[in-house]
């Protein structure tokens, strides 16, 4: 009988989480928590780590890699020379130092002596040349290849290394063909498989991943899960935690639920309107970490009305930014303050558009524009874009800008805007943008260099300044972060000043975990590390 | 009977062609690049059709569909574009999860189903029949999403008697089976409800009864049996429904099931996979159409086949 109305209370419980839906639910608690556990003496009931993400693990082949949480997984196994560390500084990892020639053109790598793959073989020079030389391979036909290629727009080919020398066992010298400042960058996500394994296996290495990190996938279900247990003979701290899965639960609810039971020990992502489902539960921290997500609506500069700088600017001034971190992530977000997100190396602050509207209404007049006119307003049709599509709409409706929200199915919207100029029909893009190299250069390039105008690439502004141009091209054939933070800081503030976007915000990752895990988290590009996870015990 | 089933094997040779071929040409007319999917989002025109042209998908339509029916002869579906695996090797493993919980939820969504019917039946007009009715009701409305994640809410999180998802023991298929059936068991007592109300009225049914038959019997063996072909046909369709994988329980209860896999391929346009799992569908509905055929026969003699 208990029981029963235990069962009826549980599900009414239930009912009413799902029918009150999303609210608002303002953060309280201290800096990187949204929700901040009260039982912090919790213990786990094992040594075993389940991480529940939203997506799947979509292959083990680090050099093959199509989204993030393939990132996460294959992180657990594999290494790279660099990385960037929790506060987003590079480090080295399988380097032990490096030095970058004054020309930037010569990149000489340390690398860390006795180092095992979980093959038993040896981690050396050939090792890092060997990895190099199949990336490069256009019959490997590895999406890795990019980063080491350079394509014009005839679609010839030059390799951006020219070579790659093993002076001894333990240094490799990469030599570029010209300087192009990302590279170090690029090679945090080079990971270091076996040359032996690359041998017997082939492309089939993602079946069979063998690396240096401090974990040994043990399997690998796509659509299910991928499982690793601790690699006892680590050439640095041992992990702490016995093992770790990484479960795939496509449905938020389902997530959080496995967080309640204790199924999960950490789950990503964690959409704000489940944080009320986790009230009462005193042992679940939500976190929330900073993106590299860029949200912005591009403004199609070719048409009459968005050709105007003041109507550009207007439009910014007529959007409350922080009611719009509020309505799409419930409060977890910041300010958009420059072309790119602030955890971005180089990024300068620049000054705010603050929501306005008699400044808005003022330029329209000056413009010539105090009747509006009427705009379409692209994006995807999940609910959250259409919620900030909407959003848009009703803040632009104040000028009197009259937008007509056209929400497309992802890959519908991308056949629409990748075709000729003159056959653009775009007005406004509502879109996100993440560099995933985290450089000022994969931040600004695609969207905004002149020649990156669709079919070519995203600048779907049309936004054409050749001041900026050089700007970019100056960046990038300097490796001194001094020089680039000068360079690229003028550039924010060109693109800043001329509005091609509507600057909208970054929003925060949030994800939750039990109280007694720490030493996981998620890195801005929404990577999940867990190769220092340590469950209380 | 042998030479019947030959010749619909036979027969569906064609329409699996006729179905091929639609679904190649409507796979690729829908807008979407997967070239550009892979390339990335920085990628720029020129890398996007050099993975294109890796792709083969820069070669005319009508020869990619001549390549992929070479493929389907010879027995090589082709890779997945998402990663690279070979199509058998993406399909496979998502099939016995499908299978196991199509065969858990019909088990007991046809016995309650029926069950259900056939009480309602009998006891038409009076209370059982509106409980009966109410409950077929309920199962047919409530949303297979929300169903699911009550379900969890109730036996996991508050009771901590069912695991939330995955399918590592007997009980974890549980929640899952239960949310897919519960439509199915109301489809099925309703048709089964008014297939028996008409039997019933049968004069045959009235001659038994005259006859002064034990009630029991008269409902079993005259009216039931009698009905059994519509529930059949009924059956067989959502058997096909749910072999498709149900996409709603597979992503509440994060099973690796078809339907997810699907939806998956669908958005990432990974067509050699969609048209693998369309044409697979196709193949199993007409299978199952067959068999509800030739067991049409075998509950009534009088069905010939010629």
């Amino acid at each position: 009988m208990k029981n029963r109305k235990k069962l009826l209370a549980a599900l009414l419980a239930g009912a009413m989480t799902l029918s009150m839906g999303a609210t608002a639910f303002a953060a309280e608690a201290e800096d990187g928590y949204a929700v901040k556990a009260t039982n912090t003496e919790a213990t786990s009931p094992d040594n075993d780590l389940v991480i529940a993400i939203e997506g799947s693990v979509s292959s083990m082949d680090p050099a093959n890699i199509p989204d993030t949480n393939a990132i996460s997984a294959t992180r657990g196994c594999y290494e790279m020379l660099v990385y960037f560390d929790e506060n987003q500084e590079m480090q080295g990892q399988l380097a032990e130092t490096w030095e970058v020639s004054d020309d930037s053109l010569t990149y000489t790598f340390h690398l860390r002596e006795g180092v095992k793959f979980h093959d038993g073989t040896d981690f050396n020079a050939e090792a890092v040349k060997a990895n190099y030389e199949r990336v490069i391979d256009p019959e490997n036909n590895l999406r890795q290849r990019r980063n080491f290629i350079e394509t014009a727009d005839d679609g010839t080919e030059t390799p951006r290394v020219e070579s790659v020398e093993c002076p001894d066992d333990y240094t490799v010298i990469f030599k570029l063909t010209k300087a192009w400042s990302p590279f170090i960058n690029r090679l945090t996500q080079f990971c270091i498989i076996s040359p032996a394994a690359l041998e017997e296996y082939g492309n089939d290495i993602m079946n069979h991943p063998v690396g240096t990190g401090p974990f040994i996938c043990t399997e690998w279900e796509e659509g299910d899960h991928t499982s690793f247990e601790k690699n006892e003979d680590y050439w640095g701290e041992p992990a702490s935690v016995d093992t770790v899965t990484i479960r795939e639960v496509p449905e938020a609810g389902s997530r959080t639920a496995m967080l309640q039971t204790g199924e999960a020990d950490m789950v990503y992502p964690m959409p704000a309107d489940q944080i009320q489902a986790i009230e009462g539960n005193d042992d679940i921290n939500v976190m929330t970490a900073d993106s590299n997500i860029m949200r912005y609506v591009t403004l199609n500069m070719n048409l009459e009305p968005l050709s105007d700088v003041r109507v550009r600017q207007a439009m910014n001034y007529a959007i409350d930014k922080e009611a719009y971190i509020q309505v799409m992530y419930a409060g977890n977000g910041t300010i958009a303050s420059s072309v790119v997100p602030h955890i971005i190396p180089g990024y300068k602050e620049q000054e705010a558009y603050t929501y306005d509207l008699d400044k808005a209404k003022e330029l329209m007049e000056e413009a010539g524009y105090a009747d509006g006119f009427s705009l379409t307003l692209w994006g995807d049709n999940s609910t959250q874009e259409i919620k900030g599509m909407t959003f848009i709409q009703q803040q632009l409706a104040q000028i009197n800008i009259e937008v007509e929200v056209l929400p497309m199915e992802p890959a519908t919207v991308s056949d629409k805007i990748y075709v000729e100029p003159e056959e653009a029909e775009v007005n406004m893009w509502y879109v996100n943008w993440s560099a995933s190299d985290f450089t000022m250069d994969g931040s600004l390039r695609s969207l905004l260099y002149s020649t990156m105008a669709p079919p070519t690439s995203a600048n779907t502004a049309y936004f054409n300044n050749e001041e900026f141009d050089s700007l970019l091209d100056e960046g990038l054939a300097t490796a001194d972060p001094d020089k680039q933070a000068e360079i690229y800081g003028q550039a924010q503030t060109i693109a800043w000043e001329e509005c091609p976007w509507l600057f909208l915000a970054s929003d925060q990752l949030l994800y939750s975990t039990k109280s007694y895990l720490s030493g996981a988290y998620v890195a801005p590009d929404g990577a999940i590390s867990f190769a220092n996870a340590v469950l209380a015990q | 009977m042998g030479r019947y089933f030959i010749k619909r094997l036979l027969s569906t040779i064609p329409l699996l062609l006729v179905i091929s071929f639609l679904v190649f040409m409507f796979i690729h007319m829908i807008p979407g690049d997967p070239a550009k999917l892979i390339a990335g989002q920085d990628s720029t025109q020129a890398e996007v059709e050099t993975v294109r042209k890796q792709l083969g998908l820069d070669q005319p339509l009508l020869k990619q569909y001549g390549q992929y029916m070479k493929g389907l002869v010879t027995g090589d579906l082709g890779d997945s574009i998402r990663n690279g695996k070979s199509v058998v090797e993406t399909i496979a493993p998502r099939l016995k999860p499908t299978i196991m919980l199509t065969v858990s939820a019909m088990i007991w969504a046809t016995i309650i189903g029926v069950a259900l019917g056939i009480i309602s039946a009998v006891f038409h007009g009076r209370i059982l029949d509106y409980v009966g009715m109410i409950i077929a009701i309920s199962g047919i409305s409530v949303p297979s999403f929300w169903l699911g994640l009550e379900l969890i809410q109730g036996f996991s999180v508050a009771l901590n008697w069912l695991p939330t998802g995955g399918l590592d023991s007997w009980q974890s298929y549980i929640l899952p089976s239960l949310t897919m059936g519960a439509g199915i068991m109301a489809i099925l007592a309703r048709f089964t409800r008014s297939s028996m109300l008409e039997t019933m009225r049968e004069d045959y049914v009235r001659t038994a009864r005259a006859k002064g038959l034990k009630e029991s019997l008269v409902v079993m063996r005259h009216a039931f049996k009698n009905s059994l072909i519509e529930i059949i046909t009924v059956a067989g369709l959502q058997i096909g429904g749910l072999l498709s994988g149900s996409v709603m329980a597979e992503t509440v209860f994060s099973i690796p099931g078809l339907g997810r896999l699907l939806v998956d391929s669908i958005n990432f346009r990974d067509y050699k996979v969609v048209q693998a799992l369309l044409l697979f569908f196709a193949a199993e509905y007409i299978f199952i159409n067959l068999i509800v055929d030739v067991l049409y026969g075998v509950i009534n003699p009088k069905v010939r086949y010629d």
